[in-house]
C-alpha cells in the first residue's frame, strides 16, 4: 500500500514515526491539561493557607507564597480543635481498621472453605446489601445506638462501619483462591480450624489484606455522615465533621479554612505515597500463586 | 499378608442410630465452628445494617418525632410524599445531580483512560494526579471549591474576569446543583478513569492490531471494539456511580449549606434536617430514606441480574 | 490416636462405604480389608471414586454410609489428625511460607514435640530422601521432585500407621517419575507401613503395589495381586485396563462346543452355550502354520518385543506380540492358534467365566 501512495518502505515508516510522536504529544497535552484542572485548586488552596487575610482577597492573586504566613496554620493548630479531630479520625480509623481486617478474614475464611447451613443465605444477604450505605440509614441507627447509649463515645464511631460486607466479600474471594488441599494438609498435620486460619490463611492473603486495610482506612478517613449525628461533643468530633463545623461558625475566614483542608491531606497524603508502590501497580500475585 | 477376603468382612458394626448419633456430633461440630467464625462480623452486620433496614421501614410507616412519641400511620407518609416540599424536592434533586455528574464523570473517566492507556510515557505521574482529588474528604474538596467559587476572588471569577466577562454567582440558585455536581465530577473522575485504564488495559491486543491492518481509523476503533467489548465494565460503573451520587450530603452541606434555599437540599441532607430540625417529621425522613435504599436496591439488583446473565462471574 | 500396641487385625477396614453427591454416586458400597504392611494401590479411570475413597479414609470428607475402621477402631467420627494417617497430595500441598525443614516439622510441631527431638526427626527424614541441602529453602525455590520429596517427607516424620498417597508421581517427569517408583517402593520396604497409593496409571500399580484395588464408576472390579489381575481378570474391565496392548476381545456365542464370531476358536469343554466374549493376551496368540489365517496391517516395534496388528478374514482386529527382532512386515500372511490354557472367557455381562483348564 506504501507503494500505492509513491512512498517507499522507509519513508512510510518515518512517517508513521511522526505521527506516532504527534500522537503521543497531543495525549501529553490533554492529559496534562487534565492533570493541572485537577491539582491545580490544591495548589491555590495551599498558596490561600500561607497569605493572611488581605492578600487573599487582593487582585491580581500573588502565585507565590513568599513570604509566608503562618499565621493560618497557628490559629488552626492552637484555637481550633483541629489536633483533637485529627486524633479521634485517625484512632477510630485505625480500630476500624484492625477490627474489620480480622473480623472480615474470619468471616471471608467461613464463608469461603467451611460448609455450614445458611452459608448461602448469608453470603446472598450480603452481596444483596453491600451497596446500602449508613447515610440511608441513619434515622434508625441512630435510634438505636442512642438506645444503648452510646451516642457520643468512640464505640458508636467503630462499630457501625464494621456492618460493611465489602471486606467479607472481598476476604471469601481471596481466601477461595488458596488450594483445597493446603488447608486438607493441615488437618491432617493436626491444625484446628483457628491454627488453620491464623497460620496458614492469613500469611497467604497478607497482599489482600493490605488491600483491605487501604479501602477500610481511606473510607473511614473520608466518612462524614455518620460522624456527623453520632458524636455531639466536640471533643469526639473526627477531622471531617471538625472541618464542616469551621465552615458554619467561622464566618467566611479562608485563611483558616485553607490551613485546615492542607493539614488535612498530609495523613493521606503520607499514607498513600509511602503504599503507592503496592496501590498503583497490579502485583497482588506473590503467595497466592497456586 | 494372608488375609484374603477382600469383600464384605463382615457386615456394619455399629447400629444405624449410633452412627446417627454420631454423625449429628460431628456435623454440629462443624456448624458451630463454621458460625464461630462468622458470627462477630455477621453480628455487626444484622444489628448495624439489617435490622436499621427494617427499622427504616418500620420508621417510614409512622408519624412523630425522634425520640418523642410515635404513631401508626401506614402509607401515608409515601402517598403525602409529592405535597411535602422539603421531601419532594430532596428526591429532585438529588435526581438531577446525579444525573448531571454521573455521565459525565463517566464520560470523562473513559476519555482520560483511553489516553492514558496508550501514552507511552510518564502514566504513572499522571495517575497519581488524576487520582488525587479522589484522596480528599468531601469537605475538604467543598471548602476548596468555596474558595474558588467566591464571588470576588475566587479563582474562577478572577479567570472569567482576565477573560473580559461579568462576575459569575456560582451558587446561586440557578447554578448551585450544577456546580456541586461539577465538584463531584471533579473529584471522582479519577477513581473512575484509573478504574477504565485497567479495563483497557485487559482488553486483548490482537482485536487492534488486527483492526488496524483492516483500515480502522482511531475513533471507529473506538466505536465498534473498544465501547462494545467495555459495555459490561461500563454498565457496573454506571450502576455504582450513580449509588454513590445518590448518596451526596456532605459536599452539599458544606458548599452551600443546602441551598439557597432548598436549591442543593438533597435527600440525606433532608433526612438530617427533619432528625434534628423538626419535630414530627421522622416518619418523612424514613420515607425519603426507604427511597433511596429501594432506589439502590433496585440498581444493585439490576445488576446482579446482568453481570450473571452474561457468562456469570465477574 | 494411641495405636493399640497388641492390635493384630487389619490395618484397614472398609465396609460398604458409600458417598453420594446429591443424586450423584461416587461410591456404591465398598468392601475392602488391609492387612498391616500391605501397599494397595487404588487403581482406575478418572472419576472412578479412587481419589473420593482416599479422602474418606484420610477424614478429610465424610461418608454417606458405611464404615471404616482403621487399626480397629472406628474412624469415621474421628478427625483426620486423630487417625494416625498421613498423606501426600497431587500437588504437593507445601505450605509456601514456610522453609523445607519448617514444612517437615510442622506436624511434630502442632503435637506438642519438643524442638530438638523435632530437628533429629527431620534431620533422619531429611537424609533418607537427600533433601539436606534444601532445608532452608521455600517451596518455590525447589524443583517438582524436590517438592515432591517434601511432600513425603512431611509425611514420613509423623510415622502415620498408614501412608495416604494421591498420584503423587503425577506432576513428574517421565523420567523423574520411574525413579521416584523405585525409590517409594524401597522405602516401603524399609519403613514396611501399610500403604495406599491411588493411580490411574497401571504400570505404576502392577510394579508398586502387592494388592490392586481395580475401580470404576464407584464399584471395586477387583482385588488381588498385579498378576492375578494379569493372569485371572474377573471382568472385561479389569481386562483391557490391566495390561498393555490390551488383550485381544472377540464377542460371539459357543455353540456345539466352539466360540463362533469374529473368529472361530476351540474352547474348554463343559462351556454352556451362549453369548460370550473371548479373550486373549498378545503375548499368548501363537504363530503357527494350519491355524487361523490373518493378515498383518501394522508392525509396531518397541523395542524387545514387536506388536503385529493384523486382521483375519472376516475382518476381526487382534495383536500379537512377536520377538523385537522379527523380519514380519505389513502384508504378510500369518496363521494364528489360541492356545485353549489362556483362553479367558467372559458372560455375557462381562464377568469372567471360570474354566476347569486353567493353569
Amino acid at each position: 500500500m506504501a507503494e500505492a501512495i509513491g512512498l517507499n518502505a522507509e519513508q512510510h515508516a518515518r512517517l508513521r514515526l511522526r505521527r506516532r510522536r504527534w500522537k503521543e504529544f497531543g495525549r501529553h497535552v490533554v492529559l496534562g491539561l487534565v492533570a493541572f484542572i485537577l491539582v491545580a485548586p490544591f495548589y491555590y488552596v495551599l498558596l490561600a493557607s500561607l497569605k493572611d487575610s488581605t492578600e487573599i482577597f487582593s487582585y491580581p492573586p500573588k502565585l507565590l507564597p513568599i513570604p509566608p504566613y503562618f499565621g493560618n496554620y497557628r490559629d488552626l493548630l492552637w484555637d481550633t480543635g483541629f489536633l483533637r479531630w485529627m486524633f479521634n479520625t485517625l484512632f477510630v480509623a485505625t480500630s476500624v481498621t484492625v477490627l474489620k481486617v480480622f473480623l472480615d478474614s474470619m468471616a471471608g475464611y467461613a464463608l469461603a472453605k467451611i460448609d455450614f447451613t445458611g452459608k448461602r443465605i448469608v453470603f446472598l444477604l450480603m452481596l444483596i446489601l453491600l451497596m446500602v450505605p449508613i447515610g440511608a440509614l441513619i434515622v434508625p441507627l441512630w435510634s438505636l445506638v442512642s438506645s444503648f447509649g452510646l451516642i457520643n463515645t468512640y464505640l458508636a464511631l467503630i462499630l457501625p462501619p464494621l456492618a460493611n460486607p465489602l471486606g467479607a466479600i472481598l476476604m471469601r474471594q481471596f481466601i477461595l483462591g488458596l488450594p483445597r488441599d493446603l488447608e486438607n494438609a493441615a488437618r491432617l498435620d493436626g491444625l484446628s480450624e483457628f491454627a488453620i486460619y491464623w497460620r496458614i490463611v492469613l500469611p497467604l492473603i497478607k497482599p489482600g489484606l493490605v488491600v483491605l486495610a487501604v479501602i477500610i482506612f481511606t473510607d473511614q478517613f473520608m466518612s462524614f455522615t455518620w460522624p456527623l449525628i453520632a458524636t455531639t461533643s466536640d471533643e469526639l468530633q473526627v477531622l471531617t465533621v471538625g472541618i464542616a463545623a469551621l465552615r458554619a461558625h467561622g464566618g467566611a475566614n479562608y485563611g483558616l479554612w485553607s490551613a485546615s483542608a492542607v493539614m488535612s491531606l498530609v495523613p493521606i497524603g503520607i499514607f498513600f505515597f509511602v503504599l503507592q508502590r503496592q496501590f498503583l501497580a497490579r502485583s497482588l500475585a506473590g503467595a497466592l500463586k497456586q | 499378608m494372608g488375609l484374603a477376603a477382600a469383600t464384605r468382612p463382615g457386615g456394619l458394626r455399629l447400629s444405624a442410630e449410633e452412627h446417627r448419633r454420631l454423625r449429628r456430633k460431628a456435623r454440629l461440630r462443624r456448624e458451630l465452628t463454621g458460625w464461630a467464625f462468622l458470627a462477630p462480623m455477621f453480628a455487626c452486620f444484622v444489628i448495624f445494617l439489617v435490622l436499621p433496614v427494617m427499622g427504616t421501614v418500620w420508621w417510614s410507616l409512622r408519624s412523630g418525632g425522634l425520640g418523642g412519641e410515635t404513631k401508626f400511620v401506614g402509607l401515608k407518609n409515601f402517598i403525602d410524599l409529592p405535597d411535602t416540599v422539603g421531601a419532594a424536592a430532596a428526591i429532585t434533586n438529588t435526581l438531577v445531580f446525579a444525573l448531571i455528574s454521573v455521565p459525565s464523570i463517566l464520560i470523562g473517566a473513559l476519555a482520560i483512560a483511553l489516553l492514558l492507556a496508550r501514552i507511552e510515557r510518564g502514566g504513572s505521574i499522571y495517575r497519581f494526579l488524576i487520582y488525587f482529588p479522589v484522596l480528599v474528604p468531601g469537605v475538604v474538596a467543598a471548602l476548596i471549591w468555596l474558595f474558588m467559587t467566591n464571588v470576588d476572588f475566587g479563582l474562577f471569577n478572577q479567570a472569567v474576569k482576565a477573560l473580559g466577562g461579568k462576575p459569575i454567582i456560582w451558587l446561586g440558585a440557578d447554578h448551585a446543583l450544577t456546580v456541586l455536581a461539577i465538584l463531584d465530577v471533579w473529584r471522582n473522575v479519577g477513581y473512575w478513569a484509573l478504574f477504565f485504564v485497567a479495563a483497557i488495559i485487559g482488553l486483548p491486543k490482537e482485536l487492534y492490531q488486527a483492526a488496524e491492518l483492516d483500515g480502522a481509523s482511531a475513533w471507529s476503533r473506538l466505536r465498534y471494539l473498544t465501547l462494545p467489548l467495555l459495555r459490561r465494565i461500563i454498565f457496573f460503573a454506571v450502576v455504582v456511580a450513580t449509588i454513590w451520587g445518590l448518596q451526596v450530603f456532605d459536599t452539599a452541606l458544606v458548599l452551600t449549606s443546602g441551598g439557597p434555599g432548598t436549591a442543593t437540599t438533597t435527600v440525606i441532607y433532608r433526612v438530617w434536617l427533619y432528625m434534628f430540625g423538626a419535630t414530627n417529621k421522622i416518619g418523612t425522613a424514613s420515607a425519603i430514606s426507604l427511597v433511596l435504599i429501594i432506589a439502590i436496591l433496585l440498581l444493585t439488583l439490576v445488576q446482579m441480574r446482568l453481570l450473571r446473565g452474561r457468562g456469570g462471574g465477574d | 490416636m494411641t495405636r493399640p500396641d497388641a492390635y493384630s487385625g487389619p490395618a484397614i477396614e472398609l465396609i460398604e462405604v458409600a458417598k453420594h453427591y446429591g443424586k450423584t454416586t461416587v461410591l456404591d458400597g465398598v468392601n475392602l480389608t488391609v492387612a498391616p504392611g500391605e501397599f494397595i494401590a487404588l487403581l482406575g479411570p478418572s472419576g472412578c471414586g479412587k481419589s473420593t475413597l482416599l479422602k474418606l479414609i484420610a477424614g478429610l470428607d465424610e461418608l454417606t454410609s458405611g464404615e471404616i475402621h482403621i487399626a480397629g477402631r472406628l474412624a469415621n467420627y474421628l478427625k483426620p489428625a486423630q487417625r494416625d494417617v498421613a498423606m501426600v497430595f497431587q500437588n504437593y500441598a507445601l505450605y509456601p511460607h514456610m522453609t523445607v525443614a519448617e514444612n517437615l516439622g510442622f506436624p511434630l510441631k502442632m503435637s506438642g514435640i519438643d524442638r530438638d527431638i523435632v530437628r533429629g526427626k527431620v534431620e533422619t527424614a531429611a537424609n533418607l530422601l537427600q533433601l539436606g541441602a534444601q532445608l532452608d529453602r521455600f517451596p518455590d525455590e525447589l524443583s517438582g521432585g524436590q517438592r515432591q520429596r517434601v511432600a513425603l517427607g512431611r509425611a514420613i516424620v509423623r510415622e502415620p500407621y498408614v501412608f495416604l498417597m494421591d498420584e503423587p508421581l503425577s506432576n513428574l517427569d517421565a523420567l523423574l517419575r520411574v525413579e521416584m517408583r523405585a525409590e517409594l517402593v524401597r522405602l516401603h520396604k524399609r519403613v514396611g507401613r501399610t500403604t495406599i497409593y491411588v493411580t490411574h496409571d497401571q504400570v505404576e500399580a502392577m510394579t508398586m503395589a502387592n494388592r490392586i484395588v481395580l475401580m470404576k464408576s464407584g464399584v471395586i472390579q477387583q482385588v488381588g495381586t498385579p498378576a492375578e489381575l494379569y493372569a485371572t481378570p474377573a471382568n472385561v474391565f479389569v481386562a483391557t485396563f490391566v495390561g498393555s496392548p490390551p488383550m485381544n476381545l472377540f464377542t460371539g456365542r459357543i455353540e456345539n462346543g466352539v466360540f463362533r464370531g469374529p473368529i472361530e476358536a476351540a474352547v474348554p469343554s463343559g462351556l454352556k452355550p451362549g453369548l460370550v466374549t473371548l479373550g486373549i493376551r498378545p503375548e499368548h496368540v501363537e504363530i503357527r502354520n494350519g491355524g487361523l489365517p490373518a493378515v498383518i496391517d501394522v508392525v509396531e516395534r518397541v523395542g524387545p518385543d514387536s506388536f503385529l496388528r493384523a486382521r483375519t478374514a472376516e475382518g476381526a482386529a487382534l495383536t500379537v506380540r512377536v520377538d523385537g527382532a522379527t523380519r514380519a512386515k505389513e502384508g504378510d500372511r500369518i496363521d494364528v492358534r489360541f492356545p485353549l490354557e489362556h483362553l479367558r472367557l467372559f458372560d455375557d455381562a462381562g464377568n469372567r467365566i471360570a474354566t476347569v483348564e486353567e493353569s
